[in-house]
């Protein structure tokens, strides 16, 4: 599709780990849309936030990612340091799941929104620490003016969460990745710092890549959901298909082990057997398959391809018409 | 902030306050007075001799009349050079004492930093194995080894430096501020590298790199300052390691400085000058430490709050 | 499930080994050990023999003094191993006996926290107020300026600095609840002090406690080299190299001779300190 804001195919990403060579991400293609929201969902392990890093070149210094990923006509994985300043933190922004420690306990808070708007868009100091103020108010931080003088740890988590969206979107990006922005937060705060995202990203026209292993927030805020799990996508579909009418046996899994308010009051929550994979080298078949309770004999040897399947993709031998 | 600053020169005070007691009444007990060593004297000599020096007085008398004279700054006389105050003796010698420590801990400081710095940004590098190699040979070779080798090499065989003393201005500090620095740059690039190397992973750096901030800016405005706190915070130990090694350094270069006079008090026994020179260096200690306190406070505000 | 599973000092043991400079300090430390203490018996004279038919001998590996003797004809090799036999048995006793008095020091005033800890950490804030040289000479002073003296005043400054770290230790455990628990079973203070506390620090003590061999090793040197320590005609490193200074511009060797020895030493000590913080501390590097 050629109006997609960002292309990925065969995003791959191999860590060189002292037991050997690990790949994290294998061979994902996805592609989003201006102002659409992605979700990728999946369990610690699973890859989901190095997908991220790789497009924002902060991967580690033992992992390698490969492939391509189109932005703005720019392969995002072959750009040298410099190349890719001028779109990190200009036209794709990322927010991280600690606001704690992702945030310069050194420096204060207004200086800290204003260095993009300086560095990026040339302003001055003067007029950056206005628009930054402006923003710290649009994202509902009380007294804005004094508080942007203030230092990270004078805030809640829940504002110093706000304050890294406010940093992210300060600069009016058009793709915003988040990883796992409401982990380290209380629930009673996730909602509003999910709204507050969700609201500022249609002003701002800004697309999202959402990661987190938390289905109630895919819920709430997106449009498409990829499912990955192993480094490798099970499932892609619009959220409402997902939910209701889920392909893959992981997918299923999944909304079976997450209880609802409006499930009947069962003795035991549903769980997926076994653990997710750790490390070491990618398996022939479907990573699922140790842990798949409905799998065939071809499971464990070969690969499945994503192939649609009731309103979406997955990548399943048991689906897509192929029983 | 203001809370802060008041505090640490309180604590300062009452340090120092307990230096210069605990200072009197260890000389007091020393075995040996100022004059057992001269030759016999008469019991009346002795009994004029006492007088003079206070010493027949009770000693809480004694320590009274020595804190008071502190507070005028006189020292009292020295007993061994029988015509000087020891305010004097001290006066004279340290101006040549802090002129080459302070040169000591800006050099340290530069060349500790940067080198700390460069082997940081380019791991396993020549750079970082040049730092390397700085550092352990500052951490275990002696200055007192660096020393003379130094003035054999520099000055006796090659002729560029002199060898000591004070008269060739500029030239005569060269040889005596590098070999007293060479143990702290050693401690300081290593903190340096450590810290730097640590900040640089921390989550906020990555966040200044998401940023697009560029590598300059991000070290600058970022990494620098987290990375440079525990350098600071060194600074105080830095420099009592200095005061130590001066003490050497003005023995083997033979500088006039008080470190000289320290050695030469405490092997004759001449201990108005060996109380001096302890509260002198003691309080420069006190104040510098104060200094780099309230230099952390004003750098990294989790201190300032915390007190 | 990891197929072996070793305890944790058998792995910091493993570690430590794996790390070639430090296990080539040992060694090359031992060997220095043994010829000091050791190599002496192989020579028919002392360092404080007078041999008047060699004064002032330059190095001549085949003469009876292989490197040569001084203006009093006394052979080097000799007084330099003597020399090492005092500095490094004060080194190491020293040391140990710094060590043994902080790691108790701190424990206790770590454990016992409020009124005491500030108290004792007072006092070692003040002592720490004096610059390190102006301590140890007045010490030494007081304590009438012969060795025993020099002794008790390195071991009495260097004291503080495993007490500090061994008291910040010992606050955070004692908060924890095994401490708790000892204390509901019945135990006294001294029993949890020196059966719990002090054992769990220990990994701390012996990284930073190493240090404190090179440290005690410095301070006699340096006090002998300025006349305050060992006297002549007793050899120690530091008044060897000071003599040899006095010479250095005709001789080098009798300044050289004692210092690359003092300083092998000390490189030695000080990567086996690496070594040590390396295997057990593994977030440091």
């Amino acid at each position: 599709m050629t109006d997609d804001l960002l292309s990925v195919r065969d995003l791959s990403v191999d860590f060189r780990l002292p037991a050997g060579q690990m790949r994290a991400v294998d061979r994902i293609s996805f592609a989003i849309e201006p102002g659409e929201v992605l979700g990728i969902v999946g369990e610690s392990g699973s890859g989901k936030s190095q997908i991220l890093f790789s497009l924002m070149g902060l991967v580690a210094a033992n992992g390698v990612a490969s492939g391509e990923a189109m932005f703005g006509g720019q392969n995002l994985l072959a750009l040298g340091p410099k190349a890719l300043d001028a779109v990190r933190g200009v036209s794709v922004s990322m927010i991280f799941q600690d606001p704690m420690t992702s945030l310069n306990p050194y420096m204060r808070v207004g200086d800290q929104l204003a260095e993009t708007l300086i560095v990026h868009k040339g302003m001055t100091k003067t007029d950056a620490w206005k628009a930054a103020v402006a923003m710290l108010d649009r994202v509902r931080i009380p007294d804005a003016a004094a508080r942007a003088r203030r230092y990270p740890h004078e805030f809640s988590g829940g504002m110093r969460q706000r304050v890294m969206i406010a940093m992210a979107l300060l600069v009016r990006p058009a793709l915003l990745l988040a990883d796992e922005p409401t982990t380290a937060l209380d629930v009673t705060i996730q909602a509003q710092v999910l709204d507050l995202m969700a609201e500022l990203a249609q002003e701002t026209g800004t697309a999202i890549i959402l990661v987190t292993h938390d289905l109630g927030v895919v819920a709430r805020l997106c449009d498409r959901v990829i499912v990955l799990y192993g480094g490798r996508i099970m499932e892609v579909a619009p959220a409402e298909v997902l939910f209701t009418n889920p392909q893959h046996p992981y997918s299923r899994g999944l909304l079976a082990s997450t209880p609802r308010m409006t499930d009947a009051l069962t003795p035991r929550l549903g769980t997926i057997p076994g653990s997710p994979r750790s490390g070491g080298a990618m398996l022939p078949g479907c990573p699922f398959a140790p842990r798949c309770t409905v799998k065939i004999g071809i499971c464990d040897s070969v690969q499945p391809a994503l192939v649609p399947a009731g309103g979406g993709m997955a990548a399943c031998h048991l689906v897509g018409g192929r029983e | 902030m203001l809370r802060f600053t008041l505090k640490r020169l309180i604590d300062g005070a009452i340090t120092l306050a307990a230096l210069v007691t605990l200072t009197f009444f260890v000389m007091r007990l020393a075995p040996g007075g100022p004059f057992s060593k001269s030759r016999k004297v008469s019991a009346e000599v002795l009994a004029i001799i006492e007088k003079k020096y206070h010493l027949d007085e009770p000693i809480p008398q004694q320590f009274a009349r020595y804190v008071w004279g502190l507070l005028h700054l006189d020292f009292g006389p020295s007993t061994r050079f029988r015509d000087y105050d020891v305010g004097a003796l001290l006066a004279s010698g340290l101006p040549y004492s802090l002129t080459i420590g302070f040169w000591a801990v800006v050099v340290a400081t530069l060349i500790g930093v940067s080198l700390g710095i460069a082997g940081a940004l380019r791991r396993n590098s020549a750079t970082d194995y040049l730092a390397g190699i700085v550092g352990v040979v500052g951490i275990a070779i002696p200055i007192f080894v660096i020393g003379p080798l130094f003035q054999v090499i520099f000055a006796l065989k090659l002729g560029w430096l002199p060898v000591g003393g004070w008269n060739d201005g500029l030239r005569s500090l060269i040889l005596p501020v590098l070999v007293l620095s060479l143990p702290n740059i050693a401690y300081i690039s290593r903190i340096t590298r450590t810290s730097m190397i640590e900040v640089m992973r921390e989550n906020y750096v990555r966040t200044a790199r998401a940023k697009g901030l560029g590598a300059a800016r991000t070290i600058r405005s970022h990494a620098l300052k987290g990375a440079l706190l525990p350098v600071i915070a060194y600074l105080g130990p830095a420099t009592a390691a200095i005061i130590t090694g001066s003490v050497l350094i003005e023995t083997i270069f033979a500088v006039p400085g008080i470190g000289r006079h320290f050695v030469d008090a405490a092997l004759n026994r001449d201990y108005p000058l060996v109380m001096g020179v302890t509260v002198v260096y003691g309080g420069l200690l006190i104040v510098f430490n104060i200094g780099t306190d309230l230099m952390r406070g004003y750098l990294d505000p989790r201190v300032r709050n915390g007190g | 499930m990891a197929d072996r599973s070793l305890s944790t000092l058998q792995l910091q043991f493993r570690r430590f080994r794996a790390n070639r400079l430090a296990m080539f300090s040992i060694f090359l430390l031992a060997a220095i050990v043994l010829a000091c203490f050791l190599g002496p018996f192989a020579f028919p004279f002392t360092g404080e023999d007078a041999d008047f038919d060699y004064i002032a001998a330059p190095v001549d590996l085949l003469s009876p003094h292989p490197f040569g003797t001084d203006d009093f004809g006394r052979d080097l090799l000799v007084r330099v191993l003597e020399g090492g036999q005092i500095s490094l048995t004060i080194g190491f006793l020293g040391a140990a006996t710094a060590g043994i008095i902080g790691v108790l020091y701190g424990a206790v005033a770590g454990y016992a926290g409020g009124r005491a800890d500030r108290l004792m950490m007072r006092s070692v804030e003040i002592l720490y107020g004096f610059p390190y040289v102006i301590l140890v000479i007045l010490l030494s002073l007081v304590l009438g300026g012969g060795t025993t003296a020099l002794f008790a005043a390195i071991v009495f400054t260097l004291w503080l600095t495993p007490a500090v770290i061994v008291r910040a230790q010992a606050q955070s455990l004692a908060k924890r609840e095994f401490i708790e628990a000892a204390r509901a079973g019945g135990m006294t203070a001294p029993q949890i002090v020196i059966e719990h506390i002090v054992p769990n620090c220990m990994s701390v003590v012996i990284v930073y406690g190493s240090l404190l061999v090179p440290e005690v090793i410095l301070s006699e040197s340096f006090l002998s080299f300025l006349g305050i320590g060992i006297k002549e005609p007793q050899a120690s490193w530091g008044n060897l190299i000071q003599s040899g200074t006095t010479a250095m511009d005709s001789d080098l060797r009798l300044l050289l001779l004692p210092g690359i020895l003092l300083a092998a030493v000390l490189f030695c000590l000080n990567f086996i300190a690496d070594g040590l913080r390396d295997a057990f501390d593994p977030n440091d590097r």
